[in-house]
C-alpha cells in the first residue's frame, strides 16, 4: 500500500464532501417521507432515476443545458409526485409500514422495467462539464463542484420552506403527530400528497445532477435508495437537519474507505457502518425518533 | 377416516414426483427441479415475512451465500456435493444472525432495508475475495452428471420446508409469530420476546435458500456473483408468497406452482414484460388480495387456518 500524503487526504475530503452533498439532497426526500407517511419509499432511488432519463433526454434531443432542466425534472416530478400512489387508503387500516413497503417495492420494480423496456439498459451519460479545476494539489471536479453548489442551496432551500413557511410547518406538523395537525384544521390528506411530490422533486434535483456525473441506466436507483436509507439513519430517523449531515458523513466515509482499502469494498464499508450504527446508536447521530 | 382422504392424495402426490426422472424427459425434470427451488425459497420468505410480517427484500443473499459456500467446499476443499450443500444450510444462517441480530432488534422498515443492501454487499464481498471465489471470473465445478440426485435433494429441501412452515405455524412458536405481525407492542406487552423470536424466523427462513443455492451451484456447475445474486430471485420468491398467500401454509407452494407454469409458458420470453408484471402484481395483491389466493378461498369455503 502507497503512503497516504497531506495532498491526497485533503483530496478525499473533498470528493467525500462533494458526494455527500448529493446523498443529503437526494435521502432529504426520502426523510420527508418516512417522517410524514411512516413509509419507506423504496421506489426513491427509481424517481432519481427518472429525473435523471428525463434531463438526459432534454439534453440529447433539445440541447437543453442540464443544470436548466433541473426545475424542470423538479417540476415534472413533483406533478408526478402529487398523484402519490403510496396514501391508499386499505394501508392505513393495519401494519402501514409493511405494505407499504411492499407496495413501493412493486411500484419500484414496475417502473425499472418500464425503463429497461423503453430505453434498454445501455449505460448513458451527459457529457457536460467535463475536466476538474486545480487548487494547488486537490483537483475539484467541475461537475461534482457545480452538483454540490446546487445540492447544497436546495437543500437549504428545502430548509426554509420547512422552517418558515406556513405548508412546510404543516408538513412538519403532520409529522409529529398527524392526529393533533388534524385537529388543528390542517388537511393531512393533502399535506401527505403535497410532501410526497416535494419528495420526488427532491429526488429528482438528485437525478438531474448525477447525470453528468454517472452513467445512467434503469437500475441505478436502487442503490441510491439504500444510501439514502443509510444517510436517514445516521443523521436519526425524522431529524431533517441529520440527513445532511449523514449525508456528508457517508460521502466521507466511503472516499476514506476507497484511499484506504479499495473502491469496490467502499459500499460494504458504507454497510458495515449502517449495522454497527443500528448496534450502538440506533435513534442516529442526532438523536430523533425512532 | 375424514383425514384419509387428504392423507393418500399427498402420498400419491409424492410417488408421482418421486417416479418423475424414471419416465420424464430431462427438460422436465428440470423443470420440476427448479418448481421445488422455488416451493423452498417461497417458503422460507413466508416464513420470516409471512409470518412476523418483517419483509425481506435480499432474501436472495441467503441462496447465493449457500451456492457459494458449496462452490469453495467442493472446489477447493474436495467435500463430496451432499455435504457441501449442507454446509451452505449452515453459514446463510450465518449470515442471517449477522445481519438480523442488529436489524431485527428495531421496528419498522430497518430490517427492510438492511436487507435490500445485503444482497448488493454481498455481491461486493464476493467479488473482492477473489483468491477464494475466483472474482467476476465465477467458478467451475468439476462436471459431474448428477440431475436425478440434486432433483431429489430438491424435492427433500422443497418438501423439508413445507413440513417447517407447517410445524411452526401450527405450534406457539407460530402464533407468537404472527401476533407480532398484527400488533408487535402488543406482543412485547404479553410477554413476548419479539426479538429473540423474529431472529429464531429469521435463521430458520435462511436454511433452506442456502440448501438451495449450494443445490444450484451442483446443478449447474458453473457460479459467479451475476448468477447467484439477482434481484429477480428475491423478486420471484416475493411475488409466489403474496400471490399463493403469505402466512398459509400451502399458500407458497400453490403460489411457487402457478407462477413457475405462467413463467414456462408465456413470461420467460419477454424478461422485462416478465418483470414489470412481477411488480404490478406485488401492487394488486397488496391493494386488493392481501392474503392471497389461498386467503381468500380460506374465507369464501371456510377451509381451516392451517393449510
Amino acid at each position: 500500500m502507497t503512503t497516504v500524503t497531506g495532498a491526497m487526504l485533503a483530496q478525499v475530503v473533498v470528493s467525500g464532501l462533494l458526494a455527500g452533498s448529493l446523498y443529503a439532497l437526494v435521502a432529504l426526500g426520502l426523510a420527508l417521507i418516512f417522517g410524514v407517511m411512516r413509509v419507506i419509499n423504496i421506489a426513491h432511488g427509481t424517481l432519481l432515476m427518472l429525473g435523471s432519463y428525463a434531463t438526459y433526454w432534454w439534453f440529447t434531443y433539445l440541447g437543453w443545458n442540464p443544470y436548466l432542466s433541473l426545475p424542470a425534472a423538479m417540476g415534472l416530478l413533483f406533478l408526478g409526485g402529487v398523484h402519490d400512489p403510496v396514501d391508499e387508503k386499505p394501508l392505513e387500516k393495519r401494519a402501514p409500514e409493511l405494505s407499504s413497503l411492499l407496495l413501493t417495492f412493486g411500484i419500484s420494480i414496475s417502473l425499472v422495467n418500464l425503463a429497461q423496456l423503453a430505453w434498454t439498459s445501455d449505460l448513458r451519460s451527459v457529457e457536460f462539464l467535463t475536466g476538474s479545476y486545480l487548487l494547488g494539489p486537490v483537483a475539484f471536479s467541475k461537475a461534482r463542484l457545480v452538483g454540490f453548489a446546487f445540492a447544497l442551496g436546495i437543500t437549504v432551500l428545502a430548509f426554509l420552506f420547512l422552517g418558515r413557511t406556513k405548508l412546510g410547518k404543516a408538513i412538519r406538523a403532520t409529522a409529529q403527530s398527524r392526529e393533533v395537525a388534524m385537529v388543528c384544521g390542517i388537511n393531512v390528506g393533502r399535506i401527505h400528497l403535497l410532501t410526497f411530490g416535494v419528495a420526488s422533486a427532491l429526488a429528482a434535483a438528485g437525478g438531474s445532477l448525477v447525470s453528468v456525473i454517472v452513467a445512467i441506466q434503469p437500475e441505478m436507483g436502487q442503490v441510491w435508495t439504500f444510501k439514502s436509507f443509510l444517510v436517514i439513519v445516521l443523521g436519526g430517523a425524522g431529524n431533517y437537519p441529520g440527513a445532511l449531515l449523514g449525508g456528508l458523513l457517508l460521502g466521507l466515509v466511503e472516499q476514506l474507505s476507497s484511499l484506504y482499502l479499495t473502491t469496490q469494498v467502499s459500499e460494504a464499508i458504507a454497510y458495515l457502518l449502517l449495522v454497527v450504527v443500528l448496534l450502538i446508536r440506533p435513534t442516529g447521530l442526532l438523536g430523533g425518533r425512532t | 377416516m375424514k383425514r384419509l382422504g387428504p392423507a393418500l392424495l399427498a402420498l400419491g402426490l409424492l410417488a408421482w414426483l418421486a417416479l418423475w426422472p424414471l419416465w420424464a424427459s430431462g427438460y422436465r425434470v428440470r423443470f420440476m427441479l427448479e418448481l421445488f427451488m422455488w416451493v423452498a425459497l417461497a417458503q422460507s420468505w413466508n416464513l420470516i415475512s409471512g409470518l412476523t410480517g418483517y419483509v425481506s427484500f435480499g432474501h436472495v443473499a441467503f441462496y447465493g451465500t449457500g451456492a457459494y459456500t458449496a462452490g469453495i467446499l467442493i472446489l477447493r476443499a474436495d467435500w463430496p456435493w451432499p455435504l457441501a450443500v449442507l454446509a451452505g444450510g449452515v453459514t446463510a444462517p450465518i449470515l442471517a444472525l449477522l445481519i438480523g441480530y442488529p436489524c431485527l432488534r428495531l421496528k419498522g422498515p430497518y430490517f427492510a432495508i438492511a436487507m435490500l443492501g445485503l444482497n448488493e454487499v454481498m455481491r461486493v464481498v464476493v467479488s473482492y475475495f477473489d483468491g477464494l471465489t475466483g472474482g467476476g471470473l465465477g467458478l467451475s465445478l468439476p462436471t459431474l452428471h448428477a440431475s436425478v440426485p440434486v432433483y431429489y435433494a430438491m424435492g427433500a429441501t422443497a418438501l423439508g420446508a413445507t413440513i417447517l412452515a407447517f410445524a411452526i405455524i401450527t405450534s406457539r412458536f407460530g402464533l407468537r409469530l404472527m401476533s407480532i405481525r398484527e400488533d408487535e407492542v402488543a406482543a412485547e406487552a404479553m410477554g413476548i420476546d419479539t426479538s429473540r423470536y423474529k431472529l429464531y424466523a429469521f435463521l430458520l427462513s435462511a436454511v433452506a435458500p442456502g440448501i438451495a443455492g449450494g443445490l444450484f451451484a451442483r446443478d449447474q456447475g458453473y457460479i459467479e456473483p451475476i448468477s447467484v445474486f439477482p434481484l429477480l430471485t428475491t423478486i420471484t420468491m416475493i411475488v409466489m408468497c403474496l400471490f399463493g398467500g403469505k402466512g398459509t401454509i400451502f399458500g407458497p407452494v400453490l403460489g411457487a406452482v402457478l407462477l413457475s407454469v405462467f413463467q414456462e409458458l408465456v413470461w420467460a420470453r419477454f424478461l422485462y414484460v416478465h418483470q414489470v408484471l412481477f411488480g404490478v402484481i406485488i401492487v394488486a395483491v397488496v391493494l386488493f388480495m392481501p392474503k392471497g389466493i389461498l386467503g381468500v378461498l380460506q374465507e369464501r369455503y371456510r377451509l381451516p387456518r392451517t393449510i
